[in-house]
C-alpha cells in the first residue's frame, strides 16, 4: 500500500464505478480525498470531503474551487476520471449527447486541471493523471465522440505538462481497458467481448491494474515522468 | 460598494507574491503607477498569468463572484488594462461595480 498520508488528492467522478474505487484507494493510502460528483457522496470517511458539483457547468467548476479552497490548504494530485459514454452511429447520435461528453470528458478535465494548478504552482509540487481509454488507439464504430474527447485528454496533458512544469507538475494519462462498471453495462457484451478478444493480454482490466500505474505517476519518484500516455493491456 | 484601496491592496499582493519569486535586483515597486506589461514593463508573459492567476482568485474568494481578467473585453480595450497598476485597478474596481 502506497503511503500518501501527506497528500491531498481530488478525484472526478468519486461516486461510483472507477472513480470510488481510486478515492477509496487514496483514502486507504492516508490521503485526504476531495470528490467531486454530480450526486451525493458516496463514501463515508473521516478524511473524504464531498463536492457536489454537475461538471457539464464550467461556471459550477469554477464555483467548486472556491469551496475547494475554504477546506484545503492546496491540492497535490488531480484524477480526471468522471466520464459519459454514449455510443451511437455518429449520423444518428444526437447532439446534446455529443455536447455532454464534450462538456465532461473533457472540458471539465481541463477545467479541473487549470483550477488546481493555480494551487500547485503555490506549492511548486502536483500531479494531475487524466484516465483516459483504449478506445483512443481501437476507434470502435460507434464510439467517434468519446474517442476524440478522450485523444484529446491525452493532447490536453501533453500541452499542460509543458506549461506547468517550470513548477514541478507532471501531466499523464493513463488510457484503461474495460473494466466492469456502470458505464460498460450500457454497451452491448458481445462488442465489448470481441474487442477484449484481440488485445494482447485478452481479459478485462482489473482495478489494481489501474491503481499501479495511478501510483507510479503520483509517485515522488515520477517528477520525470510527463506528457506520457499508457495504455493497459498491451494497446498502443 | 467596491472600494477602489481594497482592490488596490488584492493586486498589490498579487505583486508582492511575484517579488518573493524575483532576484533582489529585479523587485517591483508597490504602487499604483508600477508598469506591468508593455513598453517600459519588467514582467513577462509567464509572470503576468502568475500576478493575473493570483488576482482572480482573490478577488472570487474576497468577494464570491468568479471573474475573468483576460476576456474578449479586456483585449479589446483601447488602453490594455495590465500596462500598469492603477489602470489594472480600475478594470477590476468596473468589473466587480458591475456586477454588485
Amino acid at each position: 500500500m502506497t503511503n500518501y498520508a501527506s497528500k491531498i488528492v481530488l478525484v472526478t467522478g468519486s461516486r461510483r464505478g472507477v472513480g470510488r474505487q481510486i478515492a477509496e484507494h487514496f483514502l486507504a493510502g492516508g490521503a485526504t480525498v476531495l470528490g467531486m460528483a454530480r450526486g451525493e457522496a458516496g463514501i463515508t470517511h473521516g478524511q473524504y470531503h464531498h463536492i457536489q458539483v454537475d461538471l457539464a457547468d464550467a461556471q459550477a467548476i469554477i464555483t467548486a474551487f472556491m469551496t475547494v479552497r475554504k477546506l484545503v490548504p492546496r491540492v497535490d494530485i488531480v484524477i480526471n476520471n468522471a466520464a459519459v459514454l454514449t455510443s451511437q452511429y455518429a449520423m444518428i447520435m444526437p447532439p446534446a449527447a455529443a455536447q455532454a461528453m464534450v462538456n465532461i470528458n473533457l472540458l471539465a478535465p481541463f477545467l479541473v486541471s487549470r483550477e488546481a494548478a493555480k494551487l500547485m504552482r503555490k506549492t511548486k509540487w502536483g500531479r494531475l493523471i487524466n484516465i483516459g481509454s483504449m478506445a483512443v488507439s481501437l476507434e470502435p464504430v460507434g464510439d467517434s465522440v468519446y474517442a476524440a474527447c478522450k485523444a484529446g485528454l491525452s493532447t490536453l496533458a501533453n500541452v499542460m505538462a509543458k506549461e506547468f512544469g517550470s513548477f514541478n507538475v507532471t501531466c499523464n494519462t493513463l488510457a484503461i481497458t474495460a473494466i466492469d462498471s456502470d458505464m460498460l453495462s450500457q454497451l452491448p457484451r458481445d462488442k465489448i467481448e470481441t474487442i477484449i478478444a484481440a488485445l494482447p493480454i485478452p481479459r478485462f482490466a482489473l482495478v489494481d491494474d489501474i491503481l499501479n500505474v495511478i501510483d507510479f505517476f503520483a509517485s515522488e519518484r515520477s517528477g520525470y515522468i510527463t506528457a506520457q500516455t499508457v495504455f493497459l493491456g498491451g494497446v498502443n | 460598494m467596491v472600494e477602489r484601496p481594497q482592490i488596490l491592496a488584492l493586486v498589490l499582493t498579487a505583486v508582492q507574491a511575484l517579488n518573493e519569486e524575483r532576484p533582489a535586483d529585479e523587485q517591483l515597486a508597490l504602487s499604483d503607477d508600477t508598469f506591468l506589461f508593455g513598453e517600459g514593463a519588467e514582467l513577462d508573459s509567464l509572470s503576468l498569468v502568475s500576478v493575473i492567476v493570483d488576482i482572480e482568485t482573490a478577488v472570487t474568494d474576497q468577494f464570491g463572484e468568479p471573474i475573468s481578467l483576460t476576456d474578449d473585453r479586456a483585449m479589446n480595450r483601447a488602453v490594455s488594462p495590465f500596462t500598469h497598476v492603477a489602470a489594472l485597478v480600475d478594470y477590476i474596481t468596473e468589473l466587480l461595480s458591475e456586477k454588485a
